[in-house]
């Protein structure tokens, strides 16, 4: 339980922190503006992109063989922005975890691995995985949200103790599941092109 | 089932159907066969069960086209409808099926399979529209996933009728139409894409192009464009 209130600090050097999950440039373009829009979009995010990612943790968390999980989740990710954001911070986790927990699970994950599957490895128990993987699907746009759009911290947080985190982690516990977002994904690939000062890499 | 004869001309060699969906082939002789999707009896409604399996042989080419727009309804019983098309291809396939619309209370299941071998190419395009003017959309799930040789190069479910998820910005953005255009070919496709559209590299081969919009006349341009 320890590792995954590690893994779910805002404080664990991860690299999360410069990811927004497309809250960028949804506030970019004035898709996301206030708290209820905020909330919206944390609500759809965990539906779809958090369910998706919670599920491949529980998987990885299940002993499941990670050279099928990662490929199975490719095939789930069509944008290559959001492939590329799911490595990223899965190699910032990883680079973090080989000090603190070294293990043969984790030398056998696939270079550069998915985010979830680290998640899943290292916390080696499903429910625990996809909560942190789902709470994490929101929590990282949330506080992006905060510095982007300057909103009420104690507004922000009270949105994301309100979301049905543990719902989602339950469900994904159930199935492997295969949810798309096609506006995230449509988000993420814009957010790639956008010319100009961006504060997040997704 | 469709296959490649001596003089290079794809041959539907067996076909079966029956109303509410039936196919019909057209009458020529060519390197691409075509059979039209006919909607013969209204559907799907609540209750019905609908599926379509197509085989496609070493080099033969089937185009598989609708020819009206499919109208989702309930039915009289409240039981959900589902539909399921399985593709096994070695040759070459188009399925361009007209608009799908969620009418109100419909709740349907459609699933799309698509099992290629090395060399097999696959056009998969598809078009919902979330209810009728001014009405809410009923609820849908659609599921494709696509394998070539056995491993997955596709697989993205769409749940719609969910008004928090339809309307997120993290959703469908509260678009009405959504069309996605999958393409498993040889032909290398760098990512692009504008406000509401885009067109992907896919990690395991082929693209995808997804178009987003609030009428079906735009969303189609834009998939025809790419």
């Amino acid at each position: 339980m320890l590792t995954a209130l590690i893994l779910a600090d805002s404080r664990f050097p991860g690299g999360g922190h410069v990811h927004s999950g497309g809250l960028e440039e949804a506030a970019a373009r004035g898709l996301v503006v206030d708290e209820p829009s905020l909330e919206s979009f944390l609500h759809g995010r965990l539906l779809t992109a958090g369910l998706l990612a919670a599920g491949f943790a529980a998987a990885a968390a299940r002993g499941e063989d990670l050279d099928l999980l990662d490929a199975e989740l490719d095939a789930r990710t069509p944008s290559p922005a959001q492939r590329e954001a799911s490595r990223a911070q899965g190699r910032g986790m990883l680079r973090a975890a080989r000090r603190a927990w070294p293990s043969a699970r984790l030398a056998a994950l696939p270079r550069d691995p998915h985010q979830p599957l680290v998640i899943g490895v290292l916390t080696g128990e499903p429910y625990e995985a996809a909560l942190t993987c789902a709470y994490l699907a929101v929590s990282g746009p949330a506080s992006a949200a905060v510095r982007l759009l300057g909103l009420d911290p104690f507004g922000v947080n009270a949105i994301v103790a309100a979301l049905p985190v543990e719902d989602v982690a339950a469900r994904a516990c159930k199935e492997l599941p295969a949810l798309g977002s096609p506006a995230l994904d449509l988000l993420a690939e814009a957010h790639v092109r956008r010319e100009g000062v961006r504060l997040f890499g997704s | 089932m469709v296959s490649l004869d001596s003089h290079g001309n794809s041959v539907v060699r067996v076909l079966r159907s029956q109303a509410p969906l039936t196919l019909v082939p057209a009458r020529r002789v060519g390197p691409v066969a075509l059979v039209h999707l006919v909607s013969s009896v209204t559907s799907p409604l609540g209750g019905d069960s609908l599926e379509l399996t197509v085989e496609v042989g070493p080099g033969a080419s089937l185009d598989l086209r609708g020819v009206a727009a499919t109208l989702m309804l309930p039915g009289p019983t409240g039981l959900p409808s589902s539909s399921s098309v399985r593709f096994s291809v070695e040759g070459s396939v188009r399925y361009l099926p007209e608009p799908t619309v969620v009418t109100g209370r419909a709740c349907h299941t459609a699933v799309v399979e698509a099992e290629l071998d090395g060399h097999a190419e696959l056009l998969l395009r598809e078009v919902l529209v979330l209810g009728r003017v001014g009405e809410t959309s009923g609820s849908l799930s659609t599921s494709v996933r696509a394998t070539r040789c056995g491993k997955p190069v596709l697989h993205q479910q769409l749940v719609v009728g969910d008004a928090a998820v339809d309307s997120s910005p993290a959703g469908l953005a509260g678009k009405r139409v959504v069309g996605t255009s999958l393409m498993l070919d040889a032909v290398a496709r760098e990512s692009d894409g504008g406000e509401w559209w885009n067109v992907v590299p896919l990690a395991a081969g082929g693209s995808l192009a997804t178009a987003l919009g609030d009428d079906v006349v735009t969303v189609t341009r834009v998939l025809d464009a790419i």
